[in-house]
């Protein structure tokens, strides 16, 4: 069956639709997609893609349905269509759902650089190998290098609606990620490092390489620490990751349904006076940022948390109207396949002044946190509770002394929040979060679990 | 779904770069699913996943190209590309000229669906998330969320061996997630029963049980206190309880692991792994199982695969690419995702063999510690062994008894080491299911154990 193009696919179901007289929206992305993983100096796997799809959201007398096709072909399309009108039928209406042809989108920095389209495939295997060898011979101590990759790919996304909304737009991105694996007198370890970008050039595999053996082999000589509680530095990754985890109870449709730990408590104190928490999609570089949102609305920089007081959720345009406000451009419905959520863009706790040696200083002993994980499961977002596997180090008169393994950090992190007394100078993004953003914290005190 | 003579030539393009072998996978997948809160519909979703991926060998290098468009014009495009980017280009292929003599191969059908989910109405599937909604709202259960998911999957697999299968691949699957709230306490719990099979899985009352045991974790966790910290003895539920051989040593006897030496049992065949009292099984052979598969993603026939016997490592979990690096024969375990993945060596249907003992008689030889009863999922650093997994429902267990419930627990460790810490089996062998995450995607697959004791075992909680 002849597969029409994207931009067909689009123009098709919004003509179908009009001669139903139904009031659609077509989501529609494509991506293309190389990567290289590499293994003892040679390629092992060389994946290219690309993929397509369509998802249709029909309003219904007050009611979404839903239905994507990745068959772009008239008779699939068609069946898309009708799937989508049907599904809307079982569907609660909503008082607020509606369809609109939303402002105008900001212009944002160039997401879509020149830096990959001249990249042969020959240079994308060089840097995988290089990133594979500078990790492997960067210590007598790294045994494996077993998993890698560079990886990089373009996509776009185009909404469109039945109310004359129609827009779109291309990114690129470019990443590379090692985890060597370091032996010492019978223990094992693995750490990883990822770099981000949007132009080839600036990727440097040898450095993240060493980055990724550094971040393995500190973590070597390990101990048990002793079960108690104690004076915590988080360091920026894992703080990013914490607030990645946690994201979703800022979420306004999470609050609705009555799944946040936030509800009812917006405009009240619940952090430190020092927690600044912001949300920015314009944000220039950023790994999430975008010009508008997943049903096109424009996007913007909101501060969530000012002094500790929460301001705002993270809206769509249902869950703002439902409150009687904007959206905030955070409707997010990871591609075709899904259905609206609410999700950040580039997330981040601000930056303070001190430098994160004066926060250990000041705990004098205690743990520096370095990684969680398990945070799919170890994490209750209903209720804010988690036990969490962790990585870190004993911290003994302000100094980074031994590694510690095999233990468990718990606590609740809307209790952590409260209990930030201090946030460095070093606030970094973590890609391997979504373009969520920390520096470290200082952390009044956490339940360690361990001999 | 294709047709033999362009699969023939779509093939041999690919190798046409030098590659020993390839094969092409193609998926036409239908989902549906339902999203209900507190007994209303939230979302209703489907949608068809369509499209094609050939991979080429080159030695044990994977080259692997997927595209939507499975059009003759579509498949040869990738074809191109796979034989491109194989670096030899201009080779002319050796194998002869003429087309492949596929040899069609049926698979055995483990399992007749009776009914099937594309033949269902929706309202149909409604009813059975309605009713399990419905079965939620008990004691103090507030909020009651249900998913309902099936999803039908046609493959074709067919390689430059002349092999060529087609099978059918049926899905369902309700998740119920209650949430319990009295004052400030609030606590929830969940219950997620799926297997391949049809409609025909929610027979009876099998939708009313699943809302039934989410409500009861989340009403039993309600005012439960903070579960204590350290090095204790746990008796761990069966069922989803086995999520923690599954991350502990399952991901590690995988030959993805293996092959890269990134696994602590690398070149341990026939040596003493764990405590002689443990035998565990990789089964993708039961029939309607949630993790079962009648061929792999690589077109062989699943089989039930020995791992450890009496604490002796048996087997690793193979795939093609596994076998060439390691010498280990093929189990038939193969997996991806989807048409976007290179298939791995996964899991199936992963659980603990029986035991001579009972949860009672386990229980009775803890003087202090903990029992897991439910088990939250988990996640484990390949290279190490170290995992961790999440206790949904424990209870402080003292003398022998089980006593208050505790929340937040979670359990730490490292797989060589507490293999050998599982000192006792029960005889009381289930099954749960999950989504297992790695390399080649997110798959179905099927946790099980019966009780069993861990003599110690890191438990990280906040009192």
């Amino acid at each position: 069956m002849k597969q029409l193009s994207f931009a067909q696919a689009k123009q098709f179901l919004l003509e179908a639709a009009k001669q139903k007289a139904a009031s659609i929206e077509v989501f529609a992305s494509q991506n293309s997609r190389t990567s290289v993983q590499a293994f003892q100096g040679e390629v092992s796997e060389f994946k290219m893609s690309k993929r397509m799809g369509i998802g249709v959201r029909a309003l219904v007398k007050g009611a979404w349905g839903y239905s994507y096709t990745e068959n772009l072909s008239e008779p699939a399309l068609m069946r898309c269509l009708d799937n989508a009108l049907e599904n809307a039928h079982l569907v609660a209406p909503e008082q607020f759902a509606v369809l609109a042809a939303h402002p105008e989108p900001p212009h944002i920095g160039d997401l879509y650089g020149e830096g990959l389209s001249g990249v042969t495939v020959d240079r994308k295997v060089a840097a995988a190998l290089e990133l594979e060898r500078a990790a492997r011979e960067a210590d007598p101590r790294v045994v494996s290098v077993a998993y890698m990759s560079y990886s990089d790919g373009e996509s776009e996304v185009a909404i469109a609606n039945t109310e004359g909304l129609d827009r779109s737009y291309k990114t690129n991105s470019a990443f590379q990620y090692v985890a060597p694996l370091v032996q010492e007198n019978g223990q094992s370890k693995m750490g990883f490092h990822v770099q981000f970008s949007r132009e080839f050039e600036s990727l440097d595999p040898t450095q993240t390489a060493i980055e990724a053996v550094r971040k393995s082999i500190r973590r070597l000589a390990a101990k048990m620490p002793k079960t108690g509680k104690y004076p915590v530095v988080i360091e920026n990754h894992c703080m990013a990751m914490l607030l990645a985890t946690y994201s979703n109870i800022f979420s306004a449709k999470m609050v609705q349904e009555n799944k946040s730990p936030l509800a009812g408590k917006l405009g009240t104190s619940i952090g430190s006076s020092l927690v600044q928490l912001h949300d920015d999609a314009t944000r220039p570089a950023g790994m999430e940022s975008r010009p508008f949102d997943d049903e096109g609305y424009p996007s913007q920089h909101i501060q969530l948390i000012e002094n500790g007081v929460l301001k705002t959720f993270l809206h769509n345009t249902e869950t703002a109207a439902k409150d009687g406000l904007k959206s905030t451009g955070h409707a997010t419905r990871f591609g075709y396949r899904g259905t609206i959520g609410i999700y950040p863009s580039n997330f981040y706790l601000e930056a303070g002044k001190q430098t994160k040696a004066a926060l250990l200083e000041e705990i004098g002993t205690g743990l520096l946190l370095t990684e969680v994980h398990g945070t799919h499961a170890g994490v209750n977002a209903i209720t804010g509770e988690f036990s969490l596997q962790a990585d870190g180090f004993w911290v003994e008169d302000g100094n980074v002394g031994h590694a510690l393994e095999n233990f468990t950090v718990a606590g609740n992190f809307l209790e952590m929040l409260h209990n930030i007394e201090a946030i460095a100078d070093d606030l970094e993004f973590s890609p391997m979060v979504g373009g969520t953003g920390a520096p470290s914290v200082r952390v009044k005190e956490l339940a360690i679990g361990g001999t | 779904m294709l047709e033999q003579n362009m699969v023939s030539e779509v093939l041999q393009i690919a190798r046409a770069g030098g590659a020993e072998f390839t094969d092409l996978f193609v998926e036409d997948r239908v989902n549906s699913q339902l999203h209900l809160l507190n007994g209303a519909v939230k979302d209703a979703n489907g949608g068809n996943d369509f499209g094609a991926g050939i991979r080429a060998l080159y030695g044990t290098k994977v080259i692997y190209a997927f595209t939507n468009d499975v059009s003759r014009d579509g498949l040869k495009s990738i074809a191109e590309a796979v034989a491109r980017a194989g670096g030899f280009a201009g080779v002319v292929d050796s194998s002869g000229a003429g087309g492949l003599d596929f040899r069609v191969a049926t698979p055995r059908k483990l399992y007749k669906v009776e009914q099937h989910p594309l033949e269902s109405q929706r309202l149909e599937k409604l009813a059975l998330a309605k009713r399990a909604a419905a079965a939620a709202k008990v004691g103090h259960v507030k909020t009651v969320d249900v998913r309902y998911f099936d999803w039908v999957q046609k493959v074709l697999i067919a390689n430059s061996d002349g092999l060529w299968v087609e099978d059918e691949r049926v899905y369902s699957r309700l998740a119920v997630n209650a949430i319990a709230e009295d004052g400030s306490h609030r606590a929830n719990g969940g219950f997620n029963p799926g297997a391949g099979m049809g409609l025909e899985f929610f027979a009876g009352d099998a939708p009313e049980q699943a809302g039934i045991e989410a409500a009861r974790i989340a009403n039993a966790m309600l005012y439960a206190g903070f579960s204590p910290s350290g090095t204790i003895p746990v008796v761990i539920g069966n069922a989803f309880g086995g999520v923690i051989f599954h991350e502990a040593c399952g991901h590690i006897l995988e030959t993805t692991a293996i092959e890269k030496n990134a696994s602590v049992f690398a070149d341990k065949i026939g040596q003493k792994i764990a405590h002689e009292s443990l035998s565990a099984v990789d089964d993708g052979t039961i029939p309607g199982a949630w993790g079962s598969i009648n061929v792999d993603d690589e077109g062989m026939a699943s089989e039930r695969t020995v791992l450890i016997e009496n604490g002796v490592l048996k087997n690793y979990m193979v795939d093609k690419v596994g076998e060439m690096k390691t010498g280990y024969a093929r189990t038939g375990s193969g997996r991806k995702q989807d048409y976007t993945y290179a298939p791995a060596s996964r899991m199936r249907s992963t659980f603990i063999t029986e035991g001579p003992e009972t949860p009672e008689s386990l229980l009775k030889q803890v003087k202090f510690g903990l029992y897991a009863k439910s088990m939250g999922g988990g996640s484990v650093t390949p290279g190490t062994g170290d995992y961790n997994f999440t206790v949904n429902e424990g209870y402080i267990v003292r003398d022998g008894e089980i006593c208050e419930p505790v929340r937040g627990a979670a359990l730490v460790g490292n797989g060589a080491r507490d293999l050998m810490n599982i000192v006792g089996v029960a005889a009381d062998l289930a099954q749960g299911q999950g989504m297992c995450g790695s390399v080649s995607g997110s798959i179905p697959t099927d946790v099980g154990q019966p009780h069993i004791l861990i003599s110690e075992i890191t438990v990280g909680g906040r009192a």
